[in-house]
Order: C-alpha cells, then sequence, then structure tokens
C-alpha cells in the first residue's frame, strides 16, 4: 500500500487515461458472442500474462505488491525494471487474477458431471448459480488473507470503473453458463443481484475464521434467500399494479370507453 | 389515387434497393420463403471455431443490430396489441391485427433467443418503450382504423429501411468471405433480417390497402411518428 501511495503523483497521468478508457467500455458493455468464430484474444499481452501468473504465486508470500510482481518477472527470466512495462501495476496483477478465475469457471464448473455424481436430473438455475459462485470464492482460497490488499487497491477512485466492470463480467458469465436466458429488464436485475450477493460474499470471506469457510457458505445462502423475498415483494406490486389496471380500464368502460386491456 | 400509386412505385424502390448488391437476382420473397425453415428455427449450433475473428467494429456492429431489432420488434408487438384492445370487437379489423400482431410475436420471439444465445445486453429502455408502444398503439386506434393503419404504415417504412440498411452493412461486411456468405452465423442473421423485412413490408402494403394515406392529419402523423421510430432505434442500438 505504501508503494501505491508514494507513486500516486506519477501515476495521475495514467490514472486519468485508465479511466477514460475504462468508462468507455463501462459498466456493461458485451459484444456479440460468436459459436463459429474465435473469441477475441486476450487484454493480456504473452509476456505480460507470463509475468503476471508467475507474479501471482509470490502473492500468499508478498501480498499484491511490486515485490510479488519484481519476483514474478525474474522468475521467467526478465529483468526486474521490466514490471514497469505493465501498465497499471500491482491493480493488473489484481485484474489478471479476476480475469484468469472467471474464465477458468467455464472449464472447471461441469454441471453434467455434477448432476450425474449427486444423482439429480437436471440442476435448476439459480442452483447452478449457487454452484459457480462457491467455485468462483474457491479460486480465491490460496490468497485468501491477502485479498482485502487487493480489494483495497480495486477501491482506488482510479481502478473503479474497471473494477465494477469485472465485476459486472463475472456475474454475466456465472449467468450464461447456468443457462439463463433473460432477455429483459430480468437481466439487469439479474446481473445486479448476483453481483452484490457476490461481492458481500468476497468481503466476508476475507474475515471468516471458521472451519471450511463454513460461516460463509451460510451467509452465501442468507444472501440467496434474502433475494428471493425481495422477488416475493416484487411479484406482488406488480400484481397490484395489473389489479388496479384492469379495474381502471373497467371503470373507462362503465363511462362508455372502448377499451378493454 | 395518384398520390397512391406514387408511393408504392417508392415502396417497391425500397425493395429493390437491395437487388445490385444480392448475389441472384430472384425476388427476395422467394428468397425469403426458400430460407424460411432455416430461419423459422433462427438458431442452430454452429459450432467450429475455424472462421476468421470478427473485429472488434464487427461485433460492436452486430451487438447494436441485434439489441435494436429485439427493441424494435417489442415496440411492433405492443403498437399492435394496444390497437388490437380497441379493435377487438370489430369482427373485420380483429383477424388482420391480429394475423400481423402474431408474425411480431415470431418475430420478438427469435430475436430474445438471439439475445440470449449471442449474449448481448438488452436495451436499458424497455420499460420506456413498453409504456410508449401500447400508447401509440391504443393512440392511433382511438383516433378511428385510418390511422391506425396510418402508424403501421409509418413504422414498417421505418423498420423495412433499418433492416434494409442491416443487410447492406451485413453484406457488406462479408463481401471478402464467400464461405461465410454460404453458410454460418451470419448468414443465418441475414436471411432471418431478410425475412422478417419482407413480413414487415407486408404489413406497410397492407396499411396502405386500407388507406392509411387517407387519415386525418396524415402528414403530420406519419412525420411525428417516423421521427419517433428514428429516435427510438437511435437510442435503442446504444443505451
Amino acid at each position: 500500500m505504501i508503494t501505491t501511495l508514494r507513486a500516486t503523483p506519477f501515476r495521475l497521468a495514467t490514472a486519468s487515461k485508465a479511466i477514460s478508457i475504462s468508462t468507455f467500455c463501462f459498466p456493461l458493455h458485451r459484444r456479440y458472442h460468436s459459436y463459429q468464430h474465435p473469441p477475441p484474444t486476450s487484454p493480456f499481452t504473452p509476456a505480460e500474462s507470463a509475468i503476471l501468473s508467475a507474479a501471482l504465486r509470490h502473492v500468499p508470500l508478498h501480498g499484491f505488491s511490486t515485490v510479488a510482481l519484481s519476483l514474478g518477472a525474474r522468475d521467467v527470466g526478465y529483468l526486474d525494471v521490466s514490471v514497469n512495462l505493465i501498465p497499471r501495476g500491482v491493480f493488473d496483477l489484481v485484474k489478471y487474477h479476476l480475469v484468469t478465475e472467471r474464465l477458468r469457471l467455464k472449464i472447471s464448473v461441469d454441471f453434467r458431471r455434477l448432476e450425474q455424481s449427486d444423482g439429480a436430473e437436471n440442476l435448476s438455475v439459480p442452483a447452478k448459480i449457487r454452484v459457480l459462485c462457491v467455485e468462483r470464492l474457491k479460486a480465491n482460497l490460496p490468497i485468501i488473507h491477502r485479498w482485502q490488499e487487493a480489494l483495497g487497491v480495486m477501491s482506488l477512485a482510479e481502478n473503479i470503473p474497471a473494477s465494477v466492470s469485472e465485476l459486472a463480467k463475472l456475474s454475466d458469465e456465472m449467468w450464461f453458463l447456468a443457462g439463463c436466458d433473460s432477455h429483459d429488464m430480468d437481466w439487469y436485475t439479474k446481473r445486479a443481484a448476483l453481483s452484490g450477493i457476490y461481492a458481500s460474499t468476497e468481503l466476508f470471506m476475507t474475515q471468516d475464521t471458521s472451519a471450511d469457510f463454513r460461516d460463509t457458505w451460510k451467509f452465501l445462502d442468507r444472501r440467496f434467500s434474502d433475494v428471493k423475498s425481495i422477488e416475493n415483494i416484487t411479484s406482488n406490486i406488480a400484481t397490484w399494479v395489473d389489479f388496479t389496471a384492469h379495474a381502471f380500464s373497467n371503470v373507462l368502460q362503465s363511462k362508455n370507453v372502448r377499451f378493454r386491456l | 389515387m395518384a398520390n397512391r400509386f406514387l408511393y408504392t412505385s417508392s415502396h417497391s424502390l425500397l425493395r429493390s434497393q437491395l437487388q445490385p448488391l444480392a448475389s441472384s437476382a430472384l425476388s427476395h420473397r422467394c428468397r425469403g420463403l426458400n430460407s424460411a425453415a432455416a430461419a423459422s428455427s433462427g438458431i442452430s449450433d454452429t459450432k467450429a471455431a475455424s472462421s476468421r475473428p470478427l473485429t472488434t467494429r464487427e461485433r460492436e456492429f452486430l451487438e447494436r443490430a441485434i439489441r435494436v431489432n429485439q427493441a424494435g420488434e417489442l415496440g411492433a408487438n405492443l403498437i399492435y396489441e394496444g390497437q388490437y384492445a380497441v379493435f377487438k370487437s370489430d369482427p373485420r379489423l380483429r383477424p388482420l391485427i391480429r394475423h400481423m400482431w402474431d408474425q411480431e410475436v415470431h418475430h420478438l420471439d427469435t430475436f430474445n433467443k438471439l439475445i440470449a444465445k449471442h449474449r448481448i445486453r438488452p436495451t436499458a429502455m424497455r420499460p420506456l418503450w413498453n409504456i410508449a408502444g401500447y400508447a401509440l398503439g391504443v393512440g392511433t386506434a382511438l383516433l378511428g382504423e385510418k390511422a391506425a393503419m396510418a402508424c403501421t404504415e409509418a413504422v414498417e417504412t421505418e423498420i423495412g429501411g433499418h433492416y434494409n440498411d442491416q443487410i447492406r452493412a451485413l453484406l457488406d461486411m462479408l463481401k471478402d468471405d464467400k464461405e461465410l456468405l454460404k453458410s454460418g452465423e451470419l448468414r443465418e442473421l441475414i436471411d432471418t433480417i431478410r425475412k422478417f423485412r419482407d413480413e414487415e413490408l407486408e404489413h406497410l402494403d397492407t396499411a396502405v390497402e386500407h388507406d392509411a394515406k387517407g387519415a386525418d392529419g396524415y402528414v403530420i402523423l406519419s412525420t411525428v411518428i417516423r421521427g419517433g421510430c428514428k429516435a427510438a432505434i437511435w437510442i435503442s442500438s446504444r443505451v
């Protein structure tokens, strides 16, 4: 954290550039996903990927810091100074973790195998979402004692747009993998709700001292049941609005207006 | 009458705008029917990532195109739903509106599936379009049959032109890829849009046959609705 503070004046220019780029593709910019054409290339160059993945291995010991970055660069045969090639330094290290773990979900979670081993016929979409959430949270386990540092870096003003965008992408990925086919306002509410659940559980997990993170999974389940009760409330409101609209149209008809809902 | 003749010729111009670009000179309607089976399913699982990667621009175009098409079909559905609410008791207009509405339901359904399949964010303006579309349908229908038909005519003219623009852009995108032009995801999208364009233009014909031009204040009504459509298309493709 000290290194970040020291570098603040030096970083202002890059920060403003980063914000303008991030806000350009902010907040929920999805591009056409093709099944026939290969996906766009990774946002990291091969050199960056090599350094960052090596640096991640030093995070448990050295935290999300420039030290970890330098050690990572040294591991894959680059000079310490080559760390300067990574545009946003420590934040890119955090982002690399976020992006790779997000993309790993579709490989690591196999619902078909899960269904066979559990003997369950078909997992429901909420059940799949829970599996995905747990899987993604477990990916933080090796670095969970350092994750608060990462959350600190992510919450710096210059990094917020990119962090929020990454959270939105994660929740979009989860809904897609769970097989959700929303195409109306549900699309937004689902993603917003899941982002909230995931982010709060992730924060809870950093302070969880229970064995096997039992409290974290309980916390996660409580958040899911909260959302269910909110859904009930909104559907009640919708029913009321519908009823009132029909009552209104009946009043209109009694005044001889030719109109029926 | 002269007015109507003029109009019809400009309409066929709209339809034929694409002729020079199309690979053969067959009528679009025939081609639409041939590809109906492929297009009606709208979704076939084309795997094998062997094709060239799409550029960022192309992906952005496709994203916007499918989003705006879904929003447009949603609007069209709501307009017919609104008109239907008023003309329900009219034995002559009821089946006519119902038929057009049913086709729009199929269009919307197809684009809903495409939105989910290609992971495209649906438009955030949906609540507004819900109200605006329905109000436009009910409002014009309450003004009378001719006004309702004038509304249909204005909307379908805009949608027809908009679909034509998209087909042109898609064909332009694929002009150097003979394989992609023959089969695949984008080919299916072109066929779908072509088929829908033809159906929208049929609705346009129907509206003109029912004397859309004879509505009171036709020019004002048509100009306002077409302007509204243009604005809605611009907004929906972005937001």
